[in-house]
């Protein structure tokens, strides 16, 4: 189409921003499904985004993606100027909804390197067929059709300056905000935009296309434009001012003879020798309330909404207030946050061989000015990881919002009237955290909206419950782990039934019974590869491939997934999560020569074995009395086949640990002290040992293995 | 430019084998899937793995797993002294330790001098790390399956099988 270019660098910045605009739009959609029709900030909020989208696919060639985006354009377009009351709304939001979906899946080939090479002359069409039922039921009551948004295709970009009596000559002045990135582009796009109407176009810099510091050129100085043009200030000014990243636009109209001469008496201030002093300045404030007065009108984007007419009441979403984008961000890739993340695990690690280093053990030395100097260094690093551990957390806001998309479309296509209701969407989370959970929280949601809830409002009705099923979403912390919860109000679950069927699929031995579990083992059979107690396949699940893969995915993140439920009330599924994968403080022991390491939060005391009142039962499970508390032992050198050989069973020191209101008790031989220790995933080539979460270094540079509680306790039970 | 550099060290590594001893037998690995090699360290057990799985060390603040040849090999285990060294190699992404007793050398088996092991049917299972015969002047270097040697046939049944899942899965959504 236009002239080719290299669109190495500008593809990320492409798809991250319209990225973000696709976001932002199925947000506002989500919100505003609901109601009766979109409010008028959200219509304005929408026909900007498919603008842009237009326009930069534009300059991207992504022809289906431009079409697409014009058409949608249109459709607001025409809501904005003609403000039908006859807009299906459903209908819309399901447009709406389709066109994120192809635009998102087409973003996502470019992403991969392919070509987005979707067709989207279906979608058009339809697009194309619901714009014109809503423009005939408004024709039909007798109102005037707005112009159509024409959309001329800007093939050419050079024409060669026509003489012609209408034409206008405009000098134009982008000024572009000073944290723009890539102005060059936006620059561009500006004289994408203005090919639709230009006779004759000259800009500097010229190279902005080819040259990447024109950029900063352009930050600097503005974009410079001469146009020709036969059509009039304003459509050029709504024609350029297609981003956010816009300051301000200086217009102004010019003779022919200024904009044959070019450029030169803009860019250099003239010297006017002729005038005096005062008209000079006048001359200048004249040019300043031109300026103030041009800030104060409407810019193109706030665009004017007429009342509406009288004697139609319309219930619109409620009107949102415009949402503060002051606070600057700047992004960074995630593969640098990792390695500042690493550097500073091993700055943590180095700090620890310096603090702990065998030189230091002379005797007799005298290190007070060092121990002050190494207090500091620790109250540094410490704080040097909590900066960047909560650079690294974000809310999951997004994470849940997108689960009200999920909710949308299934209930729609189950046939199903669910709400959604999401407490506690503000919990901050690892950025890693959140990329694992949001698999395996869609296919909870999912599970929860077919399983879960009763097949019809009736079945409902019926068992005493409001006809419109509830999904809720939960987020919230908890002794130093996130707990996300996704609750259904819906039928429940039936062990019996659960049981019967993980008996059939030998998952549980014949000989054994329903008593012989608690409710909460028999719901875990369902997270088991190829448990579906779902009589049939839907299109939305219950194939049984699924909930294996959600624990899979949970475990990998070291959280584990809690199952509950209530036969006739609904089913609760809590995954708890680590807060933060990388950092933890942690107790270093001794045990049979190997050096384990334990998480000092889920330490509850310790006390030597010599006191300890041990009660052995014949079997060989043993239990301390703690305080009339009985707490079983777990001998971790009989567990792991420690060589034991220069202790005495009873000799050494209890570690009572504490893992979701769970007590056991472990031994060690020895305290090493407490560090912060940076966890590292054992291999994958290792297989998971019970009990183990991962391994560290230590200040001597040995491993010593991490210990699961959780885990252990576990490995216990079974 | 950055191609003709990896077709000339690919070239240079062509034939080229590192051979080492384990129980009077040599072995050869061929020389692109080794990343160093290093003297032996302190070990740190892993519990309840596969015996040959020694445990896992520290290289550089990078946590990597090491085996035992010997032990893999079902053979008696040795002590390890200094001449023992551990061989890191990378097979499809995954970094793992020999230990072996000692390090011969590097030699050029040109592919012409390879022959793979006769089979005699039942000998199948003890051979299946070892793809081919190197004759190297007159003695004979056992050519190394670097990914079997790695990895249980049962792990790589699972993998299998939890990529099959991930099909289904994938065509389930």
């Amino acid at each position: 189409m236009a002239e080719e270019f290299n669109t190495d660098g500008m593809v990320d910045m492409y798809l991250f921003e319209n990225g973000q605009l696709l976001e932002q739009l199925e947000a506002i959609t989500l919100e505003q499904k609901d109601s009766d029709g979109f409010d008028e900030v959200a219509i304005n909020e929408f026909f900007r985004a498919m603008h842009t989208i237009k326009g930069s696919s534009g300059i991207m060639m992504f022809d289906n993606i431009t079409k697409l985006a014009h058409k949608l354009e249109d459709v607001f377009y025409y809501l904005r100027e003609a403000h039908p009351d006859n807009v299906p709304h459903l209908e819309l939001v399901e447009h709406i909804f389709q066109v994120s979906d192809f635009i998102s899946a087409e973003f996502d080939k470019i992403r991969e390197g392919n070509d987005p090479d979707g067709d989207s002359t279906e979608l058009v069409a339809q697009i194309d067929e619901f714009l014109e039922r809503i423009k005939n039921g408004i024709t039909d009551s007798g109102k005037e059709v707005p112009k159509e948004n024409e959309y001329v295709a800007p093939n050419q970009f050079y024409i060669a300056p026509v003489s012609s009596s209408e034409s206008h000559f405009y000098r134009i002045v982008i000024n572009y905000k000073s944290d723009t990135m890539m102005a060059n582009l936006r620059a561009y796009s500006a004289v994408y935009a203005l090919g639709e109407v230009a006779e004759d176009l000259q800009y500097i810099p010229e190279d902005i296309a080819s040259n990447e510091k024109s950029a900063d050129i352009i930050l600097c100085d503005g974009f410079k434009m001469l146009l020709q043009t036969q059509a009039s200030m304003d459509e050029v000014r709504n024609l350029v001012d297609n981003s956010s990243e816009v300051d301000t636009i200086d217009i102004s109209e010019c003779s022919i003879d200024e904009f044959m001469s070019g450029f030169e008496p803009a860019s250099s201030p003239v010297i006017d020798l002729e005038s005096d002093v005062n008209t000079i300045k006048k001359r200048e404030i004249e040019k300043e309330e031109k300026q103030q007065k041009k800030k104060d009108e409407p810019v193109p984007g706030d665009y004017v909404i007429q009342p509406k007419q009288p004697g139609k009441p319309k219930v619109l979403a409620k009107h949102n207030e415009k949402k503060d984008k002051q606070q600057s961000f700047i992004s960074v890739s995630i593969s640098k946050m990792d390695s500042l993340m690493d550097l500073i695990g091993e700055i943590v690690i180095a700090e620890s061989v310096v603090l702990q280093n065998p030189d230091l053990q002379v005797p007799g030395l005298n290190l007070s000015n060092f121990n002050k100097a190494a207090r500091q260094l620790t109250k540094f690093t410490s704080e040097l990881q909590d900066v960047i551990m909560s650079m690294r957390m974000m809310p999951l806001t997004n994470t849940f919002q997108k689960m009200n998309r999920i909710i949308f479309d299934t209930s729609r296509k189950l046939g199903k009237n669910i709400a959604l209701e999401i407490v506690g969407e503000n919990t901050e989370v690892d950025k890693s955290i959140i990329e694992h959970i949001s698999d395996p929280l869609m296919h909870l949601v999912r599970n929860s909206v077919d399983h879960g809830i009763e097949d019809t409002p009736d079945d409902r009705v019926q068992a005493g419950k409001p006809a419109q099923g509830k999904v809720t979403l939960e987020a919230k912390n908890e002794g130093g782990k996130v707990f996300i919860i996704v609750r259904d109000d819906g039928k429940g679950m039936d062990p019996k039934k659960i049981f019967n069927k993980a008996q059939e699929n030998g998952l549980i031995s014949d000989k054994m019974v329903l008593s012989d579990f608690t409710n909460k083992e028999i719901y875990q059979y369902i997270t088991y590869p190829g448990f579906s107690t779902k009589e049939t396949v839907t299109e939305v699940s219950g194939r049984g491939v699924g909930m294996d893969v959600v624990v899979k995915n949970i475990q990998q993140i070291g959280g584990r997934l809690d199952i509950d439920s209530v036969e006739g009330e609904g089913s609760v599924f809590t995954m708890k999560i680590p807060l933060t994968l990388a950092i933890i403080e942690g107790i270093v022991l001794e045990l049979a020569s190997s050096t384990f390491v334990v998480e000092s939060n889920s330490v509850k005391e310790f006390f030597s074995a010599d006191d300890a009142e041990i009660i052995t039962e014949p079997n060989g499970e043993e239990y301390v009395v703690i305080r009339d508390e009985y707490c079983p032992i777990v001998r971790l050198e009989q567990q792991y086949h420690l060589n034991l050989e220069r202790r005495v069973k009873s000799q050494g020191i209890i570690i009572v640990l504490e893992h979701e209101s769970q007590k056991v008790c472990i031994f060690a031989d020895r305290l090493m002290g407490q560090q912060e220790i940076v966890v590292k995933p054992i291999p994958t080539y290792i297989k998971k040992v019970d009990g183990i979460s991962g391994c560290t270094q230590l200040g001597d540079g040995s491993l010593a293995l991490i210990l699961d509680v959780g885990g252990l306790i576990q490995a216990e039970r079974s | 430019m950055e191609d003709i550099i990896e077709e000339l060290e690919e070239d240079t590594q062509k034939d080229k084998y590192i051979t080492f001893k384990s129980n009077n037998e040599f072995f050869a690995l061929e020389l692109k899937v080794v990343d160093e090699i290093i003297g032996i360290q302190a070990i740190t057990a892993i519990p309840e793995t596969e015996d040959y799985i020694k445990g896992l060390i520290n290289l550089r603040g990078k946590i990597i797993p090491v085996i035992d040849v010997r032990i893999r090999f079902k053979q008696k285990p040795f002590e390890y002294t200094d001449r023992t060294c551990i061989i890191i190699i990378s097979v499809k992404g995954t970094v793992v330790g020999l230990i072996v007793e000692a390090i011969a050398e590097v030699v050029n088996i040109p592919s012409a001098n390879i022959t793979p092991p006769p089979s005699l049917g039942q000998g199948m299972s003890k051979n299946k790390y070892v793809y081919g015969l190197g004759k190297v002047g007159d003695s004979v270097k056992m050519l190394l399956d670097p990914e079997k040697l790695i990895r249980d046939d049962e792990i790589i049944l699972l993998e299998q099988a939890a990529k099959d899942a991930e099909i289904t899965e994938g065509s389930d959504k």
